[in-house]
């Protein structure tokens, strides 16, 4: 498996075979798509399909789609979606859109795992880094990972948002800082907290420069990337006010992410404790809770400065747990970031028991939900205790893998205590 | 402190920890068995109560009785003129009666496939809108034709008739009330709730003309003895192992015990003398019947859409009259229109062990999580085994590491997952096979399938083992078959303590059957292969099904067979899966 030679043929295969599962699934099975485009693993507010419709159905017929309070995505989407031809009448073109997204996320990993950035970047070279896996495997982990493959079919809108990100990722490692800008722009209109991955992305795009025309100066390369990033987002600003003709889609789209107004549950920690609190200290926590996942960004991207990729793939990591509104296809983001991380996972020490978590939250997870919801039999704190265990197997992973970086880190300082126990305090 | 967490982490280290898991599980198995045997103890077991203050039960004079004796013959006049007729010709004469009592009647026709055979018929059911309410809120009587022994219900329907011109004269309804005439007991009542909630496919289900509002509890009369009764059968498991409210069943043995004098029984104990031998009975009965997950009676369908629901059957010889079971019904409905809100406040999963004694999930629970647990302590410390060096390296190696310190790395060995995941992963996919056959195959091909399977099923684990040994082209280690049996075992425990949320008695039963498979391991003499083979095999799904089937000899493998694919088709139930499964399971060893 490791290195192991990839030919076309291959390549090919592997695209075809996990679009052939997709679809095959999208057409043999037509009840299971509609299923799990209910599920509030899958479909939050802010990313569900349903609501979706709901904004074209407006759009279409000329009123605004942000009237209702349904539809809090970004507005853009709405000419792409109406471009195609209708869901009702002819859903395959749909179908075929979000498996081609699948795909190109997949090829961007490729290209991220084939850079080889993950074992030896510009400033430190892991003495591990013979030790990964090709560009296929990481490839194909995502696109056969049953959260992947889970999000495709309930046809969540946070895939474009994921395609966004890989592709700004692989745009930077392969010395093309323009190029990351604009996508992680596209990917912070469509979703606003990829904003928060711009520190370590333009440390790694600086990092990644070509030389023939590489910036010296790192604050002035900062602020060339910075500006990059606000020039197109007010690009697609203007164009989302000339589409919808105000400036409300901002309060619908970020303001809702960023008040939180719709407590739909999801796997997420934060609409249970927004339930349960008096209104007067409500926006003392929204402070707090956007604090909290913002703190990590500038802490994580100083301390493991010398390896940018682990910096954003880490903050991925702590997106999908205290972002205001997760679902799965996060964690699947990040569980497509962490095999790059291949070299490094003999020093990590809880892989089966953050594992079996994980597993045992996927399995409890829907059972829960149903007890609650459907029984009647359960209460909501059912459903909120396994999203406790999700997140909890999710930042064990998180830990581990930050771990077992800085320990790898550690032992090129520190040839002599290779192989000895340490405690993480 | 950091005292304390150096020695945990030295002991961590120590070899002989690994001795450890398998007599923790087996001590697992053992308390969560031994856990179940204690439950129906009066120190474990809690008498029941009613917590919905509303209901009140017996707290009202029913007045059923007198003349409507009369009225009460006159229909069963009518309805044993129709014994042998068929379906239509009985709702054609039915509406009639039921039209002329004022109400509103409606008919919904229904087809559904299962086991090569065609289950269709015609639900008669009228609805007597409540003089002080306003359409939002319903109850439900419920009279099937045929009983789920296919017996006529011939006092059922007349007394359900009787019972609906009775409540037309009342006016203190605030609930509606709907009659439900049903040609079946699992088909039609199932296709019906389908229907009234919109969850019905149109294709074989035709949608209900005539609705009420939202159903706040069903009773259904299985009334097919002639004569006198003495004490009534409260029968109440529901699709899948769901339960309703124990308030329900609590008011009913109110009603029926203190006000009326008519004893209550459960799960077919027609004798109870109260003490453990019988309580612990009638809890084995009541975890087999809800672990097994098929329709028991009309109610069985509504539970699942969170319609609390029984089954009064009247039985034995005594002196209570039709009358009798009318005025407990009246009592009942008269709760049940008292309900502010939905059944909430009660239990909805409980083990009953008489009619006054029950415990509730928070008590037995952890029996079932015990026998799950041991599944996921032994997947835990065969993955800790297999990241260690082989057995007889062990003392050397570690000898020299105190002396050089750096040679081997504190972190595990590692692994080769991709042989293991993959036959883990392969085997468990194929339990869709026996999933599918059984449940799309004609009844006829039921028995020859499971013959087949049966031998497939003994034949495939050594097969599988003899490909694993010598086909590929890198030898198998004993550390890969230490992963395939602990992801194996991993998955066996997570789906067992997920299904312990939602069916306890079908994942104590499961884990029960695979608690063998925690310890089966390679052996080398040929008495203890042998004797593991044939425990494993006589403890597979094949093997019990079979043993079940000779055990109560009430019907053959077939007649099983069609009722769990009916059961599959009609109500959606689920346990097939599981067995499904469990079978997968052994083979990994």
């Amino acid at each position: 498996m490791d290195g192991a030679k990839v030919t076309p043929g291959r390549t090919a295969g592997l695209y075809v075979g996990a679009a052939v599962l997709r679809f095959a699934i999208f057409t043999l099975l037509p009840g299971l798509p509609d299923l799990l485009t209910g599920r509030v693993e899958i479909s939050t507010p802010v990313t569900s399909f349903k609501r979706l419709q709901e904004g074209l159905f407006l759009y279409n017929h000329n009123v605004s789609p942000y009237d209702g309070g349904v539809y809090h995505q970004a507005p853009l989407l709405l000419p792409l979606f109406s471009l195609l031809p209708s869901f009702t009448s002819a859903p395959i073109f749909t179908y075929l859109l979000y498996i081609a997204v699948d795909l190109l996320s997949a090829g961007a990993l490729w290209r991220i795992a084939d850079s080889g950035e993950a074992g030896s970047s510009a400033l430190f070279t892991s003495p591990r880094r013979e030790k990964r896996w090709s560009g296929f495997v990481i490839a194909a982990l995502f696109l056969f990972n049953p959260f992947t493959v889970a999000t495709c079919l309930g046809r969540s809108t946070s895939v474009f948002t994921t395609c966004a990100i890989l592709h700004a990722v692989a745009k930077a490692v392969s010395g093309a800082p323009f190029g990351a800008m604009v996508a992680i722009s596209f990917a912070s209109y469509l979703s606003l907290y990829p904003l928060l991955l711009l520190p370590p992305l333009v440390l790694l795009c600086y990092d990644r420069q070509r030389s023939e025309r590489a910036t010296k100066s790192a604050v002035k390369f900062a602020a060339i990337c910075v500006s990059t990033v606000a020039g197109v987002l007010a690009t697609l600003f203007q164009m989302s006010y000339l589409i919808t003709g105000s400036w409300e889609f901002m309060p619908s789209t970020y303001g809702v992410q960023l008040t939180l107004s719709d407590l739909t549950p999801n796997v997420g920690l934060w609409w249970y404790f927004f339930i349960e609190m008096f209104d007067s200290f409500r926006s003392f926590f929204l402070a707090v809770f956007w604090l909290h996942l913002s703190s990590y960004v500038g802490g994580l991207t100083v301390r493991i400065r010398r390896q940018p990729l682990v910096a954003l793939t880490l903050i991925l990591g702590i997106f999908a747990i205290f972002k205001p509104y997760p679902s799965i296809s996060d964690a699947a983001l990040f569980q497509a970031m962490v095999p790059l991380y291949r070299h490094v996972v003999p020093l990590m020490r809880y892989t089966f028991v953050s594992t079996a978590v994980i597993m045992y939250a996927t399995c409890l997870g829907p059972a829960f939900y149903y007890l609650w919801i459907y029984a009647g039999s359960g209460n909501a704190n059912f459903f909120y205790a396994i999203t406790l265990v999700w997140n909890l197997g999710q930042s064990l992973l998180v830990c581990d893998l930050l771990f077992a970086v800085l320990r790898d880190e550690w032992e090129v300082e520190r040839p002599e205590m290779v192989g000895k126990e340490i405690r993480q305090i | 402190m950091p005292r304390l967490l150096a020695s945990a982490l030295r002991l961590r280290r120590d070899p002989r920890i690994l001795k450890f898991p398998p007599y923790l599980s087996l001590l697992c198995i053992l308390v969560g068995v031994a856990w179940l045997f204690l439950l129906p103890l009066d120190r474990y077991s809690r008498k029941t109560y009613i917590s919905e203050n509303a209901l009140l039960p017996g707290q009202v004079h029913t007045y059923f009785g007198g003349s409507d004796q009369n009225v009460f013959r006159a229909y069963k006049h009518e309805v044993n003129e129709l014994v042998g007729k068929s379906n239509t010709e009985i709702n054609d004469k039915l509406e009639p009666i039921v039209k002329g009592l004022g109400l509103k009647t409606a008919r919904q026709n229904f087809t559904y496939h299962a086991a090569g055979h065609d289950f269709s018929g015609e639900n008669l059911y009228a609805i007597l809108q409540a003089p002080r309410g306003d359409a939002t809120e319903a109850i439900v009587l419920v009279a099937a034709w045929e009983n789920v022994k296919h017996e006529i219900n011939r006092n059922g329907i007349p007394l359900a008739l009787t019972l609906l011109r009775y409540f037309k004269r009342w006016s203190l309804w605030s609930k509606d009330i709907i009659l439900v005439l049903t040609p079946d007991s699992i088909a039609g009542p199932q296709a019906w709730v389908d229907a009234y909630h919109d969850a019905h496919d149109p294709s074989h289900v035709s949608s209900l003309p005539l609705k009420s509002g939202l159903l706040q509890g069903a009773i259904a009369l299985d009334y097919a003895q002639e004569g006198r009764f003495e004490r009534v059968h409260v029968v109440y498991d529901g699709v899948n192992g769901q339960l309703p409210n124990l308030d329900l069943i609590n008011s009913i043995v109110n009603i029926a015990g203190g006000q009326m004098g008519i004893n209550i029984a459960l799960q077919e104990m027609w004798r109870h003398d109260s003490g453990y031998p019988d309580r612990l009975r009638t809890m084995l009965r009541g975890m087999l019947k809800q672990g097994l997950g098929l329709a028991s009676g009309a109610h069985s369908s509504f539970i699942p859409y969170h319609v609390d629901a029984v089954t009064l059957q009247p039985f034995g010889q005594g002196w209570q009259d039709e009358m009798a079971m009318g005025r407990v019904v009246e009592g009942s409905f008269r709760s049940l229109n008292n309900l502010l809100e939905h059944l909430h406040q009660s239990f909805f999963f409980y083990l009953l062990m008489q009619t006054d004694r029950f415990v509730s999930i928070g008590t037995y629970l952890p029996s079932a999580m015990l026998v799950a647990a041991n599944f996921t302590i032994m997947a835990i410390a065969l993955w800790v085994k297999s990241g260690q060096p082989a057995a007889g390296a062990t003392s050397p190696s570690s000898d020299k590491t105190k002396k050089l310190g750096t040679t081997t790395s504190p972190a595990a060995a590692e692994r080769d997952l991709f042989l293991p995941l993959g036959v883990v992963a392969l085997l468990q996919s194929l339990s869709i096979v026996p999933l599918y056959l059984f449940n799309h195959a004609p009844e006829s091909a039921l028995t020859p399938l499971f013959a087949t399977f049966a031998l497939l099923n003994t034949l495939l684990p050594p097969a599988l083992s003899h490909l694993l040994t010598t086909l590929p082209t890198t030898p198998t280690t004993p550390h890969q078959y230490n992963l395939i049996k602990s992801f194996s075992l991993l998955l066996l425990g997570m789906f067992l303590s997920t299904l312990a949320t939602l069916n306890f008695s079908l994942a104590m039963i499961t884990g029960l059957l695979a608690a063998p498979l925690s310890f089966v391991q390679p052996y080398r003499s040929p008495a203890a292969k042998t004797a593991a083979t044939v425990l494993l095999n006589a403890l597979s799904p094949t093997a019990v099904l079979l043993a079940g089937v000779l055990y109560w000899g009430t019907t053959d493998v077939t007649g099983v067979l069609r009722e769990a694919a009916v059961a599959w088709h009609v109500c959606g139930t689920y346990s097939p899966v599981v067995w499904g499964e469990e079978a997968v399971k052994e083979k990994t060893t």
